[in-house]
């Protein structure tokens, strides 16, 4: 089933408006790199923050949210304001990628609970600790009672998401489905990354391994049967890839991933983030294709990833440029692929309409 | 969800594994609901000086663990991986032909365990193993089961708080229904973890006492853990291969309630929409539906929003929360009270809802001890944080 991109959003550690970041990333930008310390055990991270003079959406929900909350509220509810007319909210279902999920108030809570004893632990973080509370959030801020789904992975985690809202707009019942993915960067993550040796030396600002980022990306999406006329790019295929058990067979199962998107590719855009993946998913596509990962700019955002991957894609469909590609070839197919630190990939490919 | 395509498919469930604190199996599961054991337990697995809640409906780690202790491998996997292993092998045993194309599992918090030990390491100065960080995220534990025994498909992993494995399980029935997919493996699972455990202690949501559902005198829920899985298969494909076919879903409802993040609107609308919609999709009148599985987790405020959304739809249709037996799984809830409502309709009983004395509410409550009945349809409830509510419809299968 195709699918046409009735909205798309994001919130960036290089900005929230999507063709101001995407010259931006044109440009060769990188997102600048803040230090973050952890104050349990004093390690440094390197880390993309979303600017601190982001706007974000006043509401009575988010007061006390999670800063995941805010940054899908932020991208959902400019995706939805894309609708090409006032959409029935009764007809739209949320899905949510995410993968950390509201890990700051995690932290806190359970730091709580070690420090000062479970009768210290407050009331008020735990329920922001529940990976679905950004979606419940933004499905109460844009009044949406339907279907609500959170799905939970890893940095591929975006394509599973993706082809939940597939599944869901197979029916009737629906016309749009709002795909939102969102993190938050918290010490302790960062410092898992670091024990699993997967993050940057915080003294090799250039050298191999990810830097961590947040914010969300967020898509409205819509069957294309629904004569939406001036969307220009369509998701034509969304496959979930499957698992790699073994790093070393990451490159295997992103290649078959590879094989089983369409044809006609011009480029990708793909999740290297200066890990294994990098190698994987160079091998998997070979040499003859471009392939740009938008993680070097703006670092590995876990749940936002494929939801920024896509957005990239929509745009260097629609502009005929690819950031640090000079020669793109001419083509209206791409394809986005997706490979998680453990163990998920997928893939998908997007076509830019005849009518665009 | 009315499908797209003209002649929505038939789903049938061929096969299921179960583990939960009232048993291993369904065998052991059945004998319990039909025995109404209760099996809530004082807490082992952390400390609970410092808590209101001292019990929890808890899987004997003696069983889980004593295969696992033989390898290397799965010494490593958390316990949740454990859980779900346990019942995987379950379905594969009945179902060894069953090759899935894609996994819908719902969780809460997945190895949260594992994350507790890591920052507790962290804050001891310690290092810490790679193995505990890679172990933890919630979709490991559905992974780790398929790696065991040969299978890798993709996994979605539904997280909608205690209402995941109904989500799960619903979403994966009407992905089937609209020919998307011909056999899914659907479930969920949870294992305990002090985090959570405090987390519902700290809202006064769980109870120092017994758990009551419906009860006038209900304090509160008491946490449980486990894992279920159902093979879900397309009606036709499954008879075609003979597969043994233990019922149908015949509807699943989803609905938001924007009230409160942690608390249902009282009026009951939520909860209602999704039982309406179940119906509708399955083409029922409530008085159909011969026996509803609760999500009923002896909460003041979640008994009285489904209470009130049950009666005012289905009248005196026999109600039973089986979390009073062997607590509130999360997201293993509904995937486990999902096998129990098939029992139920296979069996022909109604389970029982335990340490039941009077209602507040005019519901006809399966008080105490399973009953025999007559019925061909069932309802399951789950409802969670976040105002998810879902409802599935189950139809006993006639040949």
């Amino acid at each position: 089933m195709s699918l046409s991109i009735a909205g798309m959003s994001w919130v960036t550690p290089l900005g929230s408006n999507v063709d101001g970041v995407w010259q931006r990333l044109l440009s060769g930008e990188t997102a600048p790199i803040d230090i973050l310390e952890n104050e349990q055990n004093g390690a440094r991270y390197l880390v993309h923050r979303v600017p601190a003079n982001t706007p974000f959406p006043a509401h009575p929900r988010l007061r006390r949210a999670s800063a995941v909350s805010r940054f899908a509220a932020a991208a959902g509810l400019a995706a939805l304001a894309q609708a090409e007319r006032a959409p029935s909210l009764d007809r739209v279902a949320v899905v949510f990628a995410i993968s950390n999920g509201g890990v700051i108030y995690t932290r806190r809570f359970y730091s709580e609970i070690v420090t000062s004893g479970a009768q210290a632990a407050s009331p008020l973080l735990f329920p922001e600790t529940v990976f679905n509370a950004p979606a419940s959030h933004l499905a109460a801020i844009l009044g949406i009672n339907g279907a609500s789904y959170t799905v939970v992975g890893d940095g591929a985690v975006g394509i599973l998401a993706l082809k939940v809202a597939e599944d869901l707009l197979a029916s009737d019942d629906l016309d749009l489905c709002l795909v939102v993915g969102a993190e938050e960067i918290d010490p302790l993550v960062c410092e898992a990354y670091r024990q699993w040796r997967f993050l940057r030396n915080q003294n090799k600002p250039t050298g191999r391994g990810m830097i961590v980022s947040e914010g969300a990306g967020a898509v409205l999406l819509e069957r294309c049967d629904e004569g939406s006329g001036s969307s220009a790019t369509t998701i034509e295929q969304i496959v979930p890839g499957r698992n790699f058990f073994r790093r070393s067979e990451a490159a295997a199962q992103l290649a078959a991933v590879v094989g089983r998107l369409e044809n006609g590719i011009g480029f990708g855009v793909g999740s290297a983030n200066a890990t294994f993946i990098d190698g994987a998913e160079r091998a998997a596509v070979g040499d003859a294709l471009p392939l740009y990962s938008p993680k070097i700019a703006l670092g590995e955002s876990v749940g936002a990833s494929v939801l920024w991957q896509l957005i990239v894609a929509a745009q260097a469909l629609k502009t005929g440029t690819l950031p640090g590609t000079l020669n793109l070839p001419a083509s209206s197919r791409a394809f986005v692929l997706a490979c998680g630190l453990n163990q998920q990939t997928g893939g998908l490919t997007l076509q830019l309409s005849k009518a665009a | 969800m009315n499908s797209r395509k003209r002649n929505p498919r038939r789903v049938a469930v061929v096969a299921a594994g179960i583990v939960s604190p009232l048993g291993f199996g369904l065998t052991e599961t059945l004998q319990s609901l039909r025995r109404a054991r209760d099996s809530v337990t004082p807490v082992t697995a952390f400390p609970v000086d410092k808590t209101r809640c001292k019990t929890a409906a808890q899987i004997d780690d003696e069983r889980l663990l004593n295969k696992a202790r033989r390898s290397r491998r799965d010494r490593r996997l958390h316990r949740a991986s454990h859980m779900v292993i346990a019942a995987l092998a379950e379905l594969l045993e009945a179902a060894p032909e069953f090759p899935p194309e894609i996994a819908i599992v719902g969780t809460t918090s997945g190895g949260m365990s594992f994350g507790e030990k890591f920052y507790r390491t962290l804050g001891n100065g310690n290092g810490c193993s790679a193995a505990l960080i890679a172990n933890y995220p919630p979709q490991k534990q559905i992974v780790d089961a398929m790696e065991k025994f040969g299978i890798n498909v993709p996994a979605e992993v539904i997280a909608n708080a205690c209402a995941s494995g109904t989500n799960a399980i619903g979403h994966a029935f009407n992905a089937i229904r609209a020919g998307r997919y011909l056999r899914i493996l659907a479930g969920g699972y949870d294992a305990l973890s002090e985090l959570v455990f405090v987390g519902f202690d700290s809202l006064q949501a769980a109870t120092p006492e017994k758990c009551r559902p419906f009860d006038s005198n209900r304090s509160g829920m008491v946490l449980g853990e486990g894992a279920a899985l159902f093979a879900l298969e397309e009606l036709e494909s499954a008879r075609s291969r003979g597969a043994e076919i233990l019922g149908e879903i015949i509807g699943y409802g989803i609905s938001t309630d924007n009230h409160h993040l942690t608390q249902p609107n009282p009026d009951g609308s939520g909860p209602r929409r999704a039982m309406e919609q179940a119906l509708a999709q399955a083409g029922l009148a409530p008085n159909q539906v011969g026996y509803i599985n609760a999500h009923g987790t002896a909460t003041i405020l979640n008994d009285s929003a489904e209470g009130k959304a049950i009666m005012e739809l289905f009248g005196d249709v026999p109600v039973s929360s089986t979390k009073s037996m062997m607590g509130h799984s999360l997201g293993a809830a509904g995937a486990i009270e999902a096998v129990v409502t098939v029992l139920a309709l296979q069996h022909q009983f109604l389970p029982p809802n335990i340490n039941f004395r009077e209602s507040d509410l005019p519901l006809n409550v399966v008080a105490n001890e399973a009953r025999d009945a007559q019925f061909d349809c069932a309802v399951s409830n789950s409802f969670g944080f976040g105002g998810t509510n879902a409802t599935i419809v189950f139809r006993k299968f006639a040949r």
